[in-house]
Formats: structure tokens, C-alpha cells, sequence
């Protein structure tokens, strides 16, 4: 059974399938097969990466093999509708102080049948988490197990973003500066709050909160110059990509271009002053999923492009910007269906994560390069 | 039978309607108070687009969500005063009630607490819902009670 799992892992770099898009030829290969629910990767050298399961492991793949150990020291998550174990994000200086971030559901300390959206930083010490510390739990704690949001990104001056999604159930609360649900916060590295945050001197505000108005946070990238791309999940309609300003409001859902899954229309209006207009929405929904930001060499006519994962009905979107806003949108892999994330590999090959229990990592690589 | 049945499509909809304009009025609410542009005209326009989306657009018709959870509750009804002697409109009313505590009450327990229909997202809003339920199986209660009344003489 072994061996025959050894050749289907490996017959995937034999069998490349040449592709292209507009004017780019690519092959991809499967190099990871099995993954629970993979959700987010992060490659901590050129040749390993982390990948964490909504189920709760966190996996090494190391030169494309899945060790068979998940990675100790990862706390217990809430693995329930669309929580469990979500980010995996590495510090900026992660080669000298080797520290791993995470983001997760769990039942809230106090009423277990209540939870949170966690974030956690911690020491990867060879193949174990260890001196963890608690850097953000959401507040206050929902009853229901979707909407999370839960993507990290650092930014250029060392700040760390973390989305909170509306928490379904709470979506009106996306408006008020008193929670954390629809979200964007900022914190230091340690979890303190930096004292330049739009609403540090708001009274009645959470100090941490960076913007609002948001939904379902999948997606998040910073480019050099600063600008911070976010995309979020609308409802049924209305999927958002977003640039992201400190103390703006997004508008959810006083302004949405979706409806409500029941059919009903939780706002007639798209526009209102002093609420920010998305650079780019879907209707109907693709259900955005992760997202990178394309500033490797390998393929130069993408340097720049934004890659969109999407699960609905599965593909992947590259972005064409022209400053902050969209010229030019390619559908591909459409074939691979639903999609759950994209990053650059340090090669600068691009790495999909299939969505499901038995979701792959599949690696797309220039025709003229090697494998 | 035509008579029960129309009886019966008329407490669904009586049900249906009350759902979806608590729905909507939810909506009309939050939204002015936060001093969106609500006139007239948005509500009349919500409220007749609700009550044809929420049937035709969503995820689950809301109408034949309610048409189901209603035949059920009231087939058992009517099986259970085969020996049970309680006033039918009560007994229907109670059933009315079941039929939409099972949508808006048990349903959201299958999907991770979520609840799909926005107006039953407060326990107000659920019982606001539950009781539509109960005026609707009233009404269909009531029909039948006149249908016996009429056999009897």
C-alpha cells in the first residue's frame, strides 16, 4: 500500500500537464496528497513548509513529503463548521527567533459552549511549538462556528493584522466599534496594541480595531509600497476585494451588493458616504478563499498580479492591477475545483491548496523550468 | 378535501407572509437606525422584493420550507384528535407554533448554530416567528372546526 501511495505521490511529477494561460506556460505537479482540510502554508525554508488542517494539525512537508508526525505543541482547536486550525504565518524575523503564528477557533475558557477566534504566537523548536503565548482571543465570544476571518499578515513595520469575521449571527455588529466581529485589527507582535491605531483615543472603541465593516475576512496581502489588499466573502452575491485604510468603514452590511442565503435583501443600497467601495466585487459569488500577491521571478508576466483562490465553483483568479485598481481578471485551474489558498514559493513557483479531506498541494511551476 | 386544502395553503401563507415581512422589517430597522436613506419606497420595494426572493432567490424557499414543516405538524394533529379531545383550533395553533419552532428553533442546531433566516436571530425574533406559526395553524384550525360544525347539522 506504501509503495503504491510512494508512486501515486510521485507519478504527479511525471505526469505534468502543460498548460497555459494568456501568455505564460506552466505545468503543475501534486507534491502532497491527503492533507485534512489543508488551510494555510508557510514555507519556513526553500525546501520546508508548514500546512495547517481545519482539523487541527499542523503538518511539515519537507522537499515534498508530508511527514507522517503533525507538529507537537499545537493547541486544541473547535473543528466545527468552517473553524478550526486556520493561519500559519511566520514572524518577519522567524530565521533568528524561529517564531510560528496561528490562528484558530476554540471554545471560549469560561462557557464552553460559546467561542473565539484565537491567535496564538509561538517557538517552533525542531518539530514542536513551544513558550506560547495567547496574542489575541476575539471578543465577544459567539455561538456559532462561522465566519472567523482568521488570515494574519505582518506589516512593513512590523505590525500584524488579523482579520475577525462578522460571526454570521452578529453581522449588524460589523458597525459597531464595541466588538470584534467584521473586523480588521492591529496589534504588536506580542498582542499589545500599537498607540497610533485609528481608534485608540475613540471612546467606547476596541483600540486595536484598524478598520470595519467587514464580513467574512479570507483573504490578505500587503505589496511593498504599503498597500493592504483584503478580500471577504459576501453573502449570496457580492464577494468584495478591498485596499484597506486605517480607520475606514467598509460598510457591511448597511451596503452589500449580495443577498441573504434565505433570499431576503439585507440592503437595497451598494454606495453610502463615508463608507469605502470595493475595487473589485463578484456577483455571484466565487467564494473567495486566499490570496497572494505574485513578486517572484519565475513567471515575469505575472509579477504584480494578485492570485485569487476560489472554491465556488473552483479556480484560481489572477488579478491584473494597475495601481489599486483591476484591469484585467484570468480564470485558471478551473479544473482543480475548490481551492482553499495560494502562496509563492520561494522558487517562485505558485502553491495551491485543494479544499476537503482529502485536499492536495499542488505546485505550478514555468514549462522551462525544472520540477 | 378542496376545502381543507385550500384552508391549508392559505395558513402556509399567512405563516410565509408573517416570516418574511418580520424579516424584512428586521432589516428596515437596523438599517435606519443607522440613518441609511429609508423611504417609503425602499420599504415597499423590500417588502415585495423579500416576498418574492425569499421564495425564489435564497438557498431554501422559505414558502415550501413552511409548507412542509406545516403538512407534517398538521397531519400529526389531525392523528393525534382521533383521541385527543381538545379544541381543534388550539391544537392547530400549538402545531402552527411547532412547525416554524422546528425552522427557525431546530434547524439552525444542524448548521453550526447559524441562523438562516436574519428575523429569528434574537429570541424575540424566534418567538415573534413561533407565534405567526400558532395564528396560522389557528386559522386552519378554525376552517376545519366551522368544516365539523357544518357536517354536524
Amino acid at each position: 500500500m506504501r509503495v503504491i501511495k510512494f508512486l501515486t505521490l510521485f507519478s504527479g511529477v511525471l505526469a505534468l500537464i502543460p498548460m497555459a494561460s494568456a501568455e505564460v506556460q506552466y505545468k503543475t505537479e501534486t507534491i502532497v496528497e491527503g492533507l485534512d482540510h489543508p488551510w494555510s502554508m508557510a514555507f519556513i525554508s526553500n525546501s520546508q513548509m508548514l500546512v495547517t488542517e481545519l482539523s487541527g494539525n499542523l503538518r511539515l512537508v519537507t522537499d515534498g513529503e508530508l511527514s507522517p508526525t503533525p507538529i507537537e505543541g499545537v493547541p486544541e482547536v473547535l473543528f466545527a463548521g468552517q473553524g478550526g486550525l486556520s493561519e500559519v504565518l511566520l514572524h518577519p524575523n522567524f530565521e533568528e527567533n524561529r517564531f510560528v503564528y496561528l490562528s484558530f477557533s476554540a471554545p471560549d475558557a469560561e462557557e464552553p459552549t460559546l467561542n473565539r477566534l484565537n491567535v496564538i504566537r509561538a517557538r517552533l523548536d525542531g518539530e514542536t511549538l513551544v513558550e506560547h503565548k495567547t496574542i489575541f482571543q476575539s471578543d465577544p465570544p459567539r455561538k456559532t462556528a462561522a465566519h472567523y476571518g482568521a488570515r494574519l499578515a505582518f506589516m512593513a513595520d512590523g505590525r500584524l493584522l488579523v482579520t475577525s469575521g462578522d460571526g454570521f449571527n452578529y453581522r449588524e455588529q460589523a458597525q459597531d466599534l464595541d466588538n470584534h466581529f467584521g473586523k480588521i485589527l492591529r496589534i504588536n507582535d506580542d498582542g499589545s496594541t500599537p498607540m497610533d491605531n485609528p481608534f485608540v483615543n475613540t471612546p467606547g472603541a476596541l483600540p486595536e480595531i484598524w478598520s470595519y465593516g467587514h464580513r467574512n475576512l479570507q483573504g490578505l496581502v500587503i505589496r511593498g509600497d504599503g498597500t493592504v489588499f483584503e478580500h471577504e466573502h459576501g453573502p449570496k452575491g457580492g464577494d468584495e476585494l478591498n485596499i484597506i485604510e486605517p480607520g475606514k468603514n467598509y460598510g457591511w452590511p448597511a451596503i452589500t451588493y449580495g443577498i441573504d442565503y434565505s433570499g431576503a435583501i439585507i440592503s437595497p443600497f451598494t454606495e453610502q458616504p463615508g463608507m469605502e467601495q470595493p475595487i473589485k466585487y463578484w456577483v455571484p459569488s466565487i467564494a473567495l478563499s486566499g490570496m497572494a500577491l505574485y513578486e517572484a521571478d519565475m513567471f515575469p508576466s505575472w509579477k504584480g498580479n494578485l492570485f485569487i483562490s476560489a472554491m465556488k465553483p473552483g479556480d484560481l483568479r489572477r488579478l491584473e492591477l494597475d495601481g489599486g485598481n483591476v484591469v484585467n481578471e484570468e480564470i485558471l485551474f478551473s479544473e482543480l475545483g475548490r481551492i482553499r489558498n495560494v502562496i509563492t514559493a520561494p522558487d517562485g513557483s505558485l502553491i495551491l491548496a485543494t479544499d476537503g479531506a482529502e485536499g492536495k498541494i499542488i505546485r505550478v511551476y514555468a514549462d522551462n523550468q525544472g520540477s | 378535501m378542496i376545502k381543507v386544502s385550500i384552508s391549508f395553503l392559505i395558513s402556509v401563507a399567512i405563516a410565509t407572509g408573517l416570516l418574511i415581512t418580520q424579516t424584512t422589517f428586521t432589516n428596515i430597522i437596523w438599517l435606519s437606525s443607522m440613518d441609511m436613506p429609508v423611504d417609503v419606497s425602499v420599504i415597499l420595494s423590500m417588502l415585495a422584493g423579500d416576498l418574492i426572493s425569499m421564495n425564489i432567490k435564497g438557498e431554501f424557499p422559505v414558502g415550501a420550507l413552511v409548507l412542509v414543516g406545516m403538512l407534517i405538524a398538521f397531519v400529526v394533529t389531525r392523528i393525534l384528535l382521533i383521541w385527543v379531545n381538545i379544541d381543534k383550533r388550539y391544537l392547530y395553533a400549538l402545531a402552527g407554533g411547532a412547525a416554524i419552532f422546528a425552522i427557525v428553533g431546530l434547524m439552525p442546531l444542524a448548521f453550526y448554530n447559524l441562523d438562516l433566516i436574519a428575523g429569528a436571530r434574537t429570541l424575540f425574533g424566534k418567538g415573534y416567528l413561533i407565534f405567526t406559526g400558532m395564528i396560522a395553524g389557528y386559522y386552519f384550525g378554525a376552517r376545519q372546526t366551522e368544516g365539523s360544525s357544518n357536517e354536524s347539522h
